[in-house]
C-alpha cells in the first residue's frame, strides 16, 4: 500500500502542473500549428490547405524585422549583462545589511504594470527632456536630433525592462559563491584580476547564462517597446504579428511567423547550449555536491 | 555523470525554457483561435425584437472614453435597466476579431448594442451579424437625428445604424511650431521631418493624402491606393513621418515632438483645452468625415433595451451632456440651443457644431474598392508601411 503510494507520487504531483500546460500550451500550440497552414479569411473561414506557403513568405517578408527583432534583442541582453554583474556583484558581496533592501529596488518596478514603465520612458526620452538636452549638449545626439522614435529608444526600454530578470539569477549564482574559492585563489597569489576571470565568472556561469536566456528569449518577442519608443522602420517581429492578428486579422500567417520566430529562438537556443556546454548551464551538480 | 539528480535537474530546465518560450509567443500573438464560419449573406437579416424596456439588463460595447460619467446612472435611474457599459472596443479590426467567432454562431456575448465605425457596420452586417432595427419604436431618433446623417451611402434609410457621434479627420498642429500648414502636402515638407505623425487607422491616413494629391477618394482605383501607400512608404524611409498613432498622437503635440499630425477632431478640442496652441485644421483639399453607430448584434438578449436606450440618447437634453464631455459632433438637433445656455464656448465651436460651410470640401470617409481579397491586399500593404 505505501509502496504504492510511494509510486504514484511523484504522478501526483506533477499532474496539476502538467494538465495545466497539456490545456493551456499543448493543445493551444497544436490549433496554432494547424492554423499556421490553412488559407482562407476571417470571414469566409479558414480551410486546411497545408499552405506551407505561409512560412515561406512570412520569413521572405518579414526578414527585416526578424533581424531586427534578434539585434534589439541582442544588444539589450549584452547591455544588461554589462549593468547587471556589477550590479549583482555588488549586492552579493557588498551590500551588507542594505543587501534585501538592494534587491528589493531591483524587483520594485515590477510594481507597477509593464505598460506603464514602458510609456513612462516616453516622458524621460521626448525631444525636449533633460536627458536629451544633456545628450545633446555631450554632442551624442546631434543638436536637432533626437532619442524617442528611434532604435536607441527601443534599446533602451528593452534593457531597462529586462534587466531585473538578468540581476536575479546573476544574484543567485553570485550569493551562492563559496567564499573559500576566493580565499584559496588569493592565497595562491593570484590577483583580484585573475580571481575574477578564472574563479569568480566560470562559477557564475550558470547565472550568466540563465539571465541572457531571460532576457534574450522575451526581449526578441516583445511588441510594447518598439510600439510605444519607436517609430517608422522600428518595428520588431512582434509588432508584425500583433498587426496581422488584430488589424488585418490574417490569422493563418500571423500564426506562421509566431512558429517560424519560436524556431528560430530554439535553434539559437541549442545552438547556445553546444556552444556554451549543457554543464555550464545546469552548473555541475556533480562537482558541487562531492 | 548522470546522475538522477542531474537528470531532473535538465528536464526541469527544459519545461521552464518551453514555458519562457510560449510566454514570449503569447506575449506578442495577442488573440488566436480561427474563427471558422461559413460565409453568411444578409437575405435573411431579422429585426431585432423582444426584451423589455423597463427591466432587465442592457450590455452596451463602446469606445474608450466615448460618453460622461453620469449618463449611464441616469438613464438607469429613469428606465429601471441595469446596464452594463463596456469600453472595449479600441480598434474596428481587433474587436471584430474578438466577436467574430461569437457572431458567427448568432451569439453576441450579451451585448445589446455595439458601437463600430461607418465601415464596419457595413461589413458586418454585410456578415449577417447586424439586426435591422424597428423603426416604429426609434420616435425620438426618427424625430432628432440632424438631417446631414439621415442617408449616408453605407446605410441609406438607417435601416441597421443610429449614430453615436461623428467626427472629423484632418490636420491637428501646433500653431506656434508649425504656423504654416495649411493642406495635407505642407506636413512632407521636409522642414517638418521627423515631426509628423499620421494615424495608424488606413481609412483616415490614405484618403487625405490622396486628396492631396488630386485623386478623388471615392473615385480612387486599387492601384491609387497602392501609389498613396507607396509614397508614405517614400515619407517612413526617408524619415519624414515620425510615426503611425492612434489617439496617443495629442500628447506628442503637447509636448512638441510633432508639430503637425493627421489627427482626429474631438481628440483635438480636448487638447486644445490644455494647450491653446494645439489647432485642428481643415485640409485645404476636405476633411474626412466618419460616424461612430449604433448597432443592434445577432442575437442581443434585450433589443427593447437597446431601443430605449438609443431613443435615451437621442432627447436633446441627454444628448448635451455627452457632447459637453466627449467632444465630437453630436448626431442630435436641438442640442446647440441647449448648450448656448450652458457652456457657450461648446455650443460655439465649429468642430463640435460645424456649420455647412466649414464642412462643405469634405467627403464621408472611403474605404479601399473592390472585394474582399482586394481591400485585405490593401490593407496589408499599408500595415508593412506602418511595421516597416
Amino acid at each position: 500500500m505505501t509502496k504504492l503510494r510511494q509510486r504514484l507520487l511523484p504522478y501526483g504531483l506533477l499532474g496539476p502542473g502538467l494538465i495545466w500546460l497539456v490545456l493551456f500550451f499543448v493543445i493551444p500550440m497544436y490549433f496554432m500549428g494547424e492554423l499556421s497552414l490553412k488559407t482562407g479569411s476571417l470571414e469566409s473561414g479558414y480551410q486546411l490547405t497545408w499552405a506551407w506557403e505561409n512560412y515561406t513568405d512570412g520569413i521572405f517578408d518579414y526578414t527585416t524585422q526578424f533581424g531586427r527583432a534578434f539585434y534589439y534583442a541582442g544588444v539589450a541582453t549584452i547591455l544588461s549583462l554589462l549593468i547587471g554583474y556589477p550590479l549583482a556583484y555588488a549586492i552579493a558581496f557588498k551590500g551588507g545589511r542594505w543587501k534585501n533592501l538592494m534587491l528589493f529596488a531591483v524587483i520594485a518596478p515590477f510594481f507597477t504594470t509593464y505598460l506603464i514603465r514602458t510609456i513612462a520612458w516616453k516622458t524621460i526620452l521626448d525631444d525636449t527632456s533633460p536627458v536629451v538636452s544633456v545628450l545633446q549638449f555631450l554632442q551624442i545626439v546631434p543638436e536637432d536630433g533626437r532619442v524617442l522614435a528611434t532604435s536607441a529608444a527601443v534599446i533602451a526600454g528593452l534593457t531597462y525592462n529586462f534587466l531585473p530578470f538578468m540581476v536575479l539569477p546573476l544574484y543567485a549564482s553570485l550569493e551562492r559563491l563559496d567564499q573559500r574559492f576566493i580565499e584559496a585563489s588569493k592565497d595562491l597569489y593570484a590577483s583580484s584580476r585573475q580571481t575574477f576571470i578564472r574563479i569568480t565568472l566560470p562559477l557564475t556561469m550558470p547565472g550568466i547564462i540563465a539571465g541572457i536566456l531571460l532576457c534574450f528569449i522575451p526581449a526578441s518577442g516583445d511588441y510594447v517597446n518598439s510600439t510605444f519608443l519607436g517609430g517608422t522602420n522600428q518595428a520588431m517581429i512582434g509588432n508584425v504579428i500583433q498587426s496581422k492578428y488584430l488589424v488585418v486579422n490574417d490569422y493563418p500567417e500571423a500564426a506562421a511567423i509566431s512558429f517560424t520566430l519560436l524556431l528560430l529562438i530554439l535553434i539559437a537556443l541549442l545552438a547556445y547550449i553546444k556552444f556554451a556546454g549543457s554543464e555550464a548551464l545546469m552548473g555541475d551538480e556533480e562537482e558541487r555536491t562531492s | 555523470m548522470n546522475t538522477p539528480n542531474h537528470r531532473n535537474m535538465k528536464l526541469l530546465l527544459l519545461a521552464a525554457l518551453a514555458l519562457v518560450a510560449s510566454m514570449a509567443l503569447v506575449a506578442c500573438g495577442g488573440g488566436g483561435g480561427g474563427g471558422i464560419s461559413e460565409g453568411q449573406n444578409n437575405e435573411d437579416v431579422t429585426t431585432a425584437e423582444g426584451g423589455t424596456a423597463d427591466s432587465g439588463n442592457l450590455q452596451i460595447s463602446n469606445w474608450p472614453l466615448y460618453i460622461d460619467g453620469k449618463t449611464i446612472d441616469e438613464f438607469d435611474q429613469s428606465s429601471g435597466l441595469k446596464t452594463k457599459y463596456t469600453e472595449d472596443v479600441n480598434d474596428n479590426n481587433e474587436f471584430f476579431g474578438k466577436v467574430q467567432p461569437l457572431l458567427s454562431s448568432d451569439d453576441s456575448g450579451g451585448r445589446d448594442i455595439i458601437v463600430v465605425t461607418d465601415w464596419m457596420a457595413e461589413k458586418m452586417y454585410n456578415l449577417g451579424f447586424i439586426q435591422n432595427l424597428d423603426k416604429a419604436k426609434l420616435g425620438t431618433v426618427e424625430e432628432n437625428m440632424i438631417p446631414s446623417l439621415k442617408s449616408p451611402e453605407f446605410d441609406p434609410d438607417r435601416a441597421y445604424s443610429v449614430p453615436w457621434q461623428s467626427g472629423m479627420t484632418g490636420i491637428v498642429a501646433r500653431t506656434d511650431l508649425a504656423p504654416d500648414v495649411k493642406s495635407i502636402n505642407d506636413l512632407f515638407d521636409p522642414k517638418y521631418k521627423g515631426k509628423v505623425t499620421m494615424l495608424s487607422e488606413m481609412r483616415d491616413t490614405v484618403p487625405l493624402v490622396m486628396a492631396a494629391d488630386g485623386i478623388d477618394p471615392k473615385e480612387a482605383t486599387t492601384e491609387d491606393w497602392m501609389n498613396t501607400i507607396d509614397k508614405l512608404k517614400e515619407n517612413v524611409d526617408n524619415g519624414q513621418i515620425r510615426d503611425f498613432t492612434g489617439n496617443d498622437f495629442v500628447q506628442d503635440l503637447a509636448k512638441g515632438d510633432v508639430v503637425a499630425a493627421i489627427g482626429w477632431s474631438g481628440d483635438a478640442v480636448q487638447a486644445q483645452a490644455d494647450n491653446e496652441n494645439i489647432e485642428y485644421i481643415n485640409p485645404e483639399q476636405g476633411c474626412s468625415i466618419w460616424s461612430d453607430n449604433m448597432l443592434i448584434p445577432v442575437g442581443a438578449p434585450n433589443p427593447e433595451a437597446a431601443y430605449a436606450f438609443m431613443n435615451y440618447v437621442y432627447e436633446p437634453e441627454n444628448q448635451a451632456q455627452i457632447t459637453e464631455y466627449v467632444n465630437y459632433v453630436s448626431p442630435v438637433s436641438g442640442v446647440k440651443e441647449i448648450l448656448t445656455q450652458k457652456d457657450p464656448a461648446v455650443a460655439n465651436n465649429e468642430l463640435i457644431f460645424p456649420s455647412e460651410e466649414f464642412t462643405a470640401d469634405c467627403f464621408a470617409q472611403v474605404s479601399p474598392p473592390g472585394d474582399e481579397a482586394e481591400v485585405k491586399e490593401v490593407e496589408q500593404a499599408f500595415q508593412d508601411v506602418v511595421t516597416g
